[in-house]
Protein backbone atom coordinates (compact mmCIF):
# COMPACT_ATOMS: atom_id res chain seq x y z
CA UNK A 1 0.00 0.00 0.00
CA UNK A 2 1.57 2.95 -1.08
CA UNK A 3 1.03 6.70 0.42
CA UNK A 4 -2.00 7.65 -2.26
CA UNK A 5 -3.86 4.01 -0.69
CA UNK A 6 -3.13 5.29 2.77
CA UNK A 7 -4.20 8.96 2.17
CA UNK A 8 -7.12 7.65 0.06
CA UNK A 9 -7.76 4.57 3.21
CA UNK A 10 -7.69 7.47 5.70
CA UNK A 11 -9.59 10.03 3.79
CA UNK A 12 -12.27 7.69 3.60
CA UNK A 13 -12.48 7.51 7.65
CA UNK A 14 -12.30 11.06 8.03
CA UNK A 15 -14.76 12.40 6.13
CA UNK A 16 -17.28 9.94 8.59
CA UNK A 17 -19.64 11.81 10.53
CA UNK A 18 -22.04 10.80 12.90
CA UNK A 19 -25.83 10.03 12.31
CA UNK A 20 -28.02 8.93 15.10
CA UNK A 21 -30.23 6.87 14.66
CA UNK A 22 -33.47 8.79 15.40
CA UNK A 23 -37.20 7.55 16.01
CA UNK A 24 -38.33 8.94 12.56
CA UNK A 25 -35.40 6.60 11.31
CA UNK A 26 -36.97 3.88 12.97
CA UNK A 27 -40.86 4.32 12.06
CA UNK A 28 -39.69 4.74 8.50
CA UNK A 29 -37.52 1.22 8.87
CA UNK A 30 -40.97 -0.74 10.42
CA UNK A 31 -42.84 1.29 7.51
CA UNK A 32 -40.90 -0.36 5.10
CA UNK A 33 -40.95 -3.35 6.68
CA UNK A 34 -44.92 -3.72 7.15
CA UNK A 35 -44.97 -3.00 3.22
CA UNK A 36 -42.50 -5.54 2.44
CA UNK A 37 -44.41 -8.47 5.10
CA UNK A 38 -47.76 -7.31 3.08
CA UNK A 39 -45.96 -7.43 -0.60
CA UNK A 40 -44.49 -10.69 0.28
CA UNK A 41 -47.90 -12.36 1.72
CA UNK A 42 -49.89 -11.00 -1.36
CA UNK A 43 -46.86 -12.60 -3.65
CA UNK A 44 -47.28 -15.79 -1.52
CA UNK A 45 -51.44 -15.39 -1.48
CA UNK A 46 -50.93 -14.59 -5.72
CA UNK A 47 -49.27 -17.91 -6.43
CA UNK A 48 -50.98 -20.40 -4.10
CA UNK A 49 -53.86 -18.83 -5.79
CA UNK A 50 -52.47 -19.62 -9.48
CA UNK A 51 -50.93 -22.76 -7.98
CA UNK A 52 -54.73 -24.05 -6.98
CA UNK A 53 -56.40 -22.94 -10.19
CA UNK A 54 -54.00 -24.60 -12.06
CA UNK A 55 -54.32 -27.89 -10.44
CA UNK A 56 -57.90 -27.53 -10.79
CA UNK A 57 -57.77 -26.82 -14.79
CA UNK A 58 -55.32 -29.33 -14.36
CA UNK A 59 -57.94 -32.12 -12.88
CA UNK A 60 -60.99 -30.86 -14.84
CA UNK A 61 -59.43 -31.77 -18.10
CA UNK A 62 -58.19 -35.48 -17.14
CA UNK A 63 -61.25 -37.25 -16.99
CA UNK A 64 -62.03 -35.58 -20.67
CA UNK A 65 -58.65 -36.61 -22.01
CA UNK A 66 -59.60 -40.11 -20.53
CA UNK A 67 -63.01 -40.48 -21.85
CA UNK A 68 -61.46 -39.07 -25.15
CA UNK A 69 -58.71 -42.05 -24.87
CA UNK A 70 -61.23 -44.93 -24.36
CA UNK A 71 -62.41 -45.26 -27.63
CA UNK A 72 -59.23 -45.67 -29.59
CA UNK A 73 -58.01 -48.12 -26.87
CA UNK A 74 -61.39 -50.08 -27.43
CA UNK A 75 -60.79 -50.26 -31.50
CA UNK A 76 -57.51 -51.57 -31.00
CA UNK A 77 -58.74 -54.72 -28.69
CA UNK A 78 -58.36 -57.82 -30.79
CA UNK A 79 -60.95 -59.47 -32.16
CA UNK A 80 -62.50 -62.93 -29.10
CA UNK A 81 -60.49 -65.84 -29.73
CA UNK A 82 -63.87 -67.60 -29.89
CA UNK A 83 -64.91 -65.87 -33.37
CA UNK A 84 -65.98 -68.82 -36.30
CA UNK A 85 -64.37 -67.86 -38.97
CA UNK A 86 -62.89 -71.03 -40.40
CA UNK A 87 -59.33 -70.80 -41.76
CA UNK A 88 -58.21 -73.56 -43.99
CA UNK A 89 -54.76 -73.91 -42.03
CA UNK A 90 -56.49 -75.02 -39.24
CA UNK A 91 -58.23 -77.19 -40.80
CA UNK A 92 -56.71 -81.08 -41.63
CA UNK A 93 -56.52 -81.77 -45.17
CA UNK A 94 -56.55 -85.27 -45.74
CA UNK A 95 -56.91 -84.94 -49.74
CA UNK A 96 -53.37 -83.63 -50.11
CA UNK A 97 -51.21 -86.38 -50.49
CA UNK A 98 -47.70 -86.02 -49.68
CA UNK A 99 -45.87 -86.66 -52.82
CA UNK A 100 -42.34 -87.11 -51.24
CA UNK A 101 -41.83 -90.48 -50.03
CA UNK A 102 -44.79 -92.79 -51.27
CA UNK A 103 -45.18 -94.93 -47.51
CA UNK A 104 -44.82 -98.56 -47.73
CA UNK A 105 -47.08 -100.66 -45.86
CA UNK A 106 -45.42 -102.24 -42.89
CA UNK A 107 -45.39 -106.12 -42.82
CA UNK A 108 -46.81 -105.60 -39.76
CA UNK A 109 -49.61 -104.52 -41.19
CA UNK A 110 -50.09 -108.03 -42.90
CA UNK A 111 -52.30 -110.20 -42.08
CA UNK A 112 -50.02 -112.33 -38.99
CA UNK A 113 -51.83 -115.37 -40.86
CA UNK A 114 -49.97 -114.93 -44.19
CA UNK A 115 -47.92 -117.89 -45.56
CA UNK A 116 -44.60 -116.96 -47.17
CA UNK A 117 -46.59 -115.01 -50.22
CA UNK A 118 -44.58 -111.80 -50.22
CA UNK A 119 -46.41 -108.63 -50.84
CA UNK A 120 -44.84 -106.64 -53.70
CA UNK A 121 -42.31 -104.41 -52.49
CA UNK A 122 -43.82 -101.14 -55.27
CA UNK A 123 -47.31 -101.65 -53.41
CA UNK A 124 -48.23 -98.20 -52.21
CA UNK A 125 -51.33 -97.90 -49.96
CA UNK A 126 -53.38 -94.90 -51.36
CA UNK A 127 -53.24 -91.78 -48.68
CA UNK A 128 -56.92 -92.07 -48.12
CA UNK A 129 -56.97 -95.43 -46.22
CA UNK A 130 -54.82 -93.63 -43.58
CA UNK A 131 -57.34 -92.81 -40.70
CA UNK A 132 -58.18 -89.46 -40.23
CA UNK A 133 -56.52 -89.15 -37.03
CA UNK A 134 -52.97 -89.61 -38.24
CA UNK A 135 -51.28 -86.76 -38.97
CA UNK A 136 -48.62 -86.24 -41.56
CA UNK A 137 -45.69 -86.27 -39.14
CA UNK A 138 -46.75 -89.48 -37.82
CA UNK A 139 -47.06 -91.15 -41.29
CA UNK A 140 -43.33 -89.84 -42.16
CA UNK A 141 -41.83 -91.31 -39.20
CA UNK A 142 -43.95 -94.42 -39.79
CA UNK A 143 -42.32 -94.13 -43.68
CA UNK A 144 -38.88 -93.64 -41.63
CA UNK A 145 -38.97 -96.71 -39.72
CA UNK A 146 -37.22 -99.27 -41.30
CA UNK A 147 -39.98 -102.06 -42.58
CA UNK A 148 -39.05 -105.73 -41.54
CA UNK A 149 -38.16 -108.17 -44.50
CA UNK A 150 -40.95 -110.54 -45.09
CA UNK A 151 -40.41 -113.75 -43.65
CA UNK A 152 -41.48 -116.84 -45.43
CA UNK A 153 -42.12 -118.45 -42.51
CA UNK A 154 -45.32 -118.06 -40.70
CA UNK A 155 -45.50 -115.61 -38.03
CA UNK A 156 -47.08 -117.04 -35.63
CA UNK A 157 -48.07 -115.66 -32.27
CA UNK A 158 -46.76 -117.51 -29.74
CA UNK A 159 -49.35 -118.77 -27.79
CA UNK A 160 -49.47 -117.79 -23.99
CA UNK A 161 -47.21 -119.82 -22.10
CA UNK A 162 -48.67 -122.13 -19.96
CA UNK A 163 -48.88 -120.89 -16.46
CA UNK A 164 -46.70 -122.91 -14.32
CA UNK A 165 -47.20 -122.78 -10.78
CA UNK A 166 -43.73 -121.90 -9.55
CA UNK A 167 -43.27 -124.07 -6.01
CA UNK A 168 -43.11 -121.85 -3.90
CA UNK A 169 -40.82 -121.23 -1.16
CA UNK A 170 -43.08 -122.21 1.62
CA UNK A 171 -44.20 -125.36 -0.51
CA UNK A 172 -41.31 -127.42 1.59
CA UNK A 173 -42.40 -126.26 4.41
CA UNK A 174 -45.95 -126.78 4.63
CA UNK B 1 -40.65 -14.06 20.10
CA UNK B 2 -40.89 -11.29 17.92
CA UNK B 3 -40.21 -8.64 19.91
CA UNK B 4 -36.82 -9.96 20.85
CA UNK B 5 -36.48 -10.65 17.55
CA UNK B 6 -37.16 -6.27 16.79
CA UNK B 7 -35.00 -5.50 20.24
CA UNK B 8 -32.25 -7.33 18.71
CA UNK B 9 -32.41 -5.82 15.55
CA UNK B 10 -33.27 -2.16 16.53
CA UNK B 11 -29.92 -2.29 18.67
CA UNK B 12 -28.06 -3.65 15.46
CA UNK B 13 -29.89 -0.85 13.68
CA UNK B 14 -29.41 1.72 16.17
CA UNK B 15 -25.92 0.88 16.58
CA UNK B 16 -24.25 0.47 12.87
CA UNK B 17 -27.03 3.01 11.43
CA UNK B 18 -24.47 5.77 10.64
CA UNK B 19 -21.19 3.61 9.54
CA UNK B 20 -23.65 2.03 7.08
CA UNK B 21 -25.20 5.30 6.22
CA UNK B 22 -21.35 6.30 5.07
CA UNK B 23 -20.48 3.02 3.60
CA UNK B 24 -24.07 3.79 1.25
CA UNK B 25 -22.98 7.30 1.14
CA UNK B 26 -19.87 6.36 -0.49
CA UNK B 27 -20.77 3.62 -2.74
CA UNK B 28 -23.49 6.07 -4.20
CA UNK B 29 -20.66 8.75 -4.70
CA UNK B 30 -22.28 10.99 -2.56
CA UNK B 31 -25.55 10.56 -2.81
CA UNK B 32 -27.31 11.49 0.95
CA UNK B 33 -31.15 10.69 -0.48
CA UNK B 34 -30.14 7.38 -2.50
CA UNK B 35 -27.81 6.14 0.24
CA UNK B 36 -30.61 6.29 3.01
CA UNK B 37 -32.72 4.55 0.37
CA UNK B 38 -30.22 2.26 0.46
CA UNK B 39 -29.66 1.62 4.19
CA UNK B 40 -33.37 1.28 4.41
CA UNK B 41 -33.93 -1.55 1.50
CA UNK B 42 -30.90 -3.72 3.23
CA UNK B 43 -32.14 -3.30 6.51
CA UNK B 44 -35.51 -4.35 5.54
CA UNK B 45 -33.74 -7.09 4.02
CA UNK B 46 -31.79 -7.94 7.02
CA UNK B 47 -34.94 -8.09 9.03
CA UNK B 48 -36.48 -11.22 7.01
CA UNK B 49 -32.99 -12.44 7.23
CA UNK B 50 -32.73 -12.01 10.68
CA UNK B 51 -33.09 -15.12 12.64
CA UNK B 52 -30.72 -16.82 10.58
CA UNK B 53 -27.42 -14.41 10.18
CA UNK B 54 -28.73 -12.84 13.45
CA UNK B 55 -25.87 -15.39 15.76
CA UNK B 56 -23.60 -14.95 12.83
CA UNK B 57 -22.25 -11.73 11.09
CA UNK B 58 -25.21 -9.89 10.27
CA UNK B 59 -22.66 -6.54 9.10
CA UNK B 60 -21.67 -8.78 6.74
CA UNK B 61 -24.81 -9.84 5.21
CA UNK B 62 -26.18 -5.74 5.10
CA UNK B 63 -22.97 -4.91 3.34
CA UNK B 64 -22.78 -7.62 0.83
CA UNK B 65 -26.70 -6.42 0.08
CA UNK B 66 -25.22 -2.94 0.25
CA UNK B 67 -22.74 -3.36 -2.06
CA UNK B 68 -24.96 -5.70 -4.37
CA UNK B 69 -28.13 -2.78 -4.35
CA UNK B 70 -25.99 -0.17 -5.54
CA UNK B 71 -24.64 -1.56 -8.06
CA UNK B 72 -28.12 -2.53 -9.48
CA UNK B 73 -29.56 0.66 -8.67
CA UNK B 74 -26.53 2.13 -10.80
CA UNK B 75 -27.28 -0.12 -13.71
CA UNK B 76 -30.77 0.29 -13.73
CA UNK B 77 -31.76 3.93 -13.50
CA UNK B 78 -30.03 7.01 -13.77
CA UNK B 79 -29.19 8.82 -11.24
CA UNK B 80 -26.95 11.80 -12.49
CA UNK B 81 -23.66 10.06 -13.02
CA UNK B 82 -22.06 11.04 -15.90
CA UNK B 83 -18.60 11.13 -16.11
CA UNK B 84 -17.53 14.76 -17.21
CA UNK B 85 -13.81 16.70 -18.19
CA UNK B 86 -15.14 19.44 -15.19
CA UNK B 87 -17.20 18.67 -12.19
CA UNK B 88 -20.10 20.90 -12.20
CA UNK B 89 -20.65 21.44 -8.91
CA UNK B 90 -17.53 21.76 -7.48
CA UNK B 91 -17.53 23.80 -4.24
CA UNK B 92 -16.30 27.44 -3.90
CA UNK B 93 -13.41 27.73 -1.31
CA UNK B 94 -13.98 29.39 2.03
CA UNK B 95 -17.64 29.32 1.95
CA UNK B 96 -17.80 25.26 3.34
CA UNK B 97 -15.13 23.80 6.25
CA UNK B 98 -12.66 22.26 4.89
CA UNK B 99 -13.61 19.05 6.06
CA UNK B 100 -17.02 18.83 3.93
CA UNK B 101 -14.93 20.50 1.10
CA UNK B 102 -12.59 17.08 1.35
CA UNK B 103 -15.24 14.94 1.25
CA UNK B 104 -17.08 16.87 -1.25
CA UNK B 105 -13.76 16.16 -3.37
CA UNK B 106 -13.58 12.42 -2.43
CA UNK B 107 -17.30 11.81 -3.08
CA UNK B 108 -17.48 13.52 -6.21
CA UNK B 109 -14.11 11.41 -7.26
CA UNK B 110 -15.94 8.14 -6.37
CA UNK B 111 -19.12 9.22 -8.32
CA UNK B 112 -16.79 8.83 -11.40
CA UNK B 113 -15.82 5.31 -10.88
CA UNK B 114 -17.98 2.61 -11.96
CA UNK B 115 -20.15 1.07 -9.86
CA UNK B 116 -18.05 -1.92 -9.46
CA UNK B 117 -15.03 -0.19 -9.02
CA UNK B 118 -16.41 1.91 -6.59
CA UNK B 119 -17.87 -0.64 -4.13
CA UNK B 120 -13.94 -2.84 -5.06
CA UNK B 121 -12.12 0.74 -3.35
CA UNK B 122 -14.64 1.17 -0.57
CA UNK B 123 -14.68 -2.25 0.44
CA UNK B 124 -10.83 -2.28 0.24
CA UNK B 125 -9.56 0.70 1.70
CA UNK B 126 -12.72 2.17 3.89
CA UNK B 127 -14.03 -1.51 5.27
CA UNK B 128 -10.46 -2.95 4.96
CA UNK B 129 -11.50 -6.20 3.41
CA UNK B 130 -9.08 -8.88 2.46
CA UNK B 131 -9.66 -9.50 -1.26
CA UNK B 132 -11.51 -12.72 -0.89
CA UNK B 133 -14.49 -10.73 1.03
CA UNK B 134 -14.52 -7.88 -1.42
CA UNK B 135 -14.48 -10.62 -3.90
CA UNK B 136 -17.28 -12.46 -2.28
CA UNK B 137 -19.12 -8.85 -1.82
CA UNK B 138 -19.12 -8.43 -5.22
CA UNK B 139 -19.79 -12.34 -6.45
CA UNK B 140 -17.11 -12.36 -8.34
CA UNK B 141 -14.03 -13.56 -8.47
CA UNK B 142 -10.74 -13.02 -6.38
CA UNK B 143 -8.91 -11.92 -9.38
CA UNK B 144 -11.99 -9.71 -10.81
CA UNK B 145 -12.31 -7.67 -7.66
CA UNK B 146 -8.59 -7.12 -7.46
CA UNK B 147 -9.11 -5.45 -11.02
CA UNK B 148 -11.67 -3.46 -10.21
CA UNK B 149 -9.60 -2.28 -7.14
CA UNK B 150 -6.13 -1.15 -8.68
CA UNK B 151 -8.57 0.41 -11.68
CA UNK B 152 -10.67 2.12 -9.10
CA UNK B 153 -7.20 3.46 -7.25
CA UNK B 154 -5.46 4.14 -10.50
CA UNK B 155 -8.51 6.61 -11.71
CA UNK B 156 -8.77 8.00 -8.07
CA UNK B 157 -4.73 8.73 -8.33
CA UNK B 158 -5.44 10.53 -11.30
CA UNK B 159 -8.35 12.70 -10.03
CA UNK B 160 -7.19 13.25 -6.63
CA UNK B 161 -3.58 13.67 -7.47
CA UNK B 162 -3.82 17.50 -6.47
CA UNK B 163 -6.18 16.86 -3.59
CA UNK B 164 -4.69 14.50 -1.25
CA UNK B 165 -1.58 15.28 0.58
CA UNK B 166 0.94 13.46 2.11
CA UNK B 167 0.46 12.56 5.79
CA UNK B 168 2.81 14.99 7.75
Amino acid sequence: MDDFERNLSRLMRDTQRHTPYEPEHRQRLHAGIRARRRSRMLWKAGGSAVAVAGLSVGLALLPNMLTRAQPADHDRRPQPATSPTPSQDSAPTFDSPDPSPTPTRPASSAPATSTGSSTPSGSTIPPTTYAPTASASESRIATMLPAPPPSSTPTTVPPSAPETKEPSASAGTE
Amino acid sequence: MEQVRADGFDEFAAARWSALLHVARLLTGGDRQRAEDLVQEALVKLWFAWPKVAEQAPEAYVRTVLVRMAARSARRRWWGERPVEQLPDRPAPGDVSSTVAERSRLEDALAQLSPKQRAAVVLRYYEDLPEAQVAQALGCPVGTARSHASRGVARLRQILSDAIRPVG
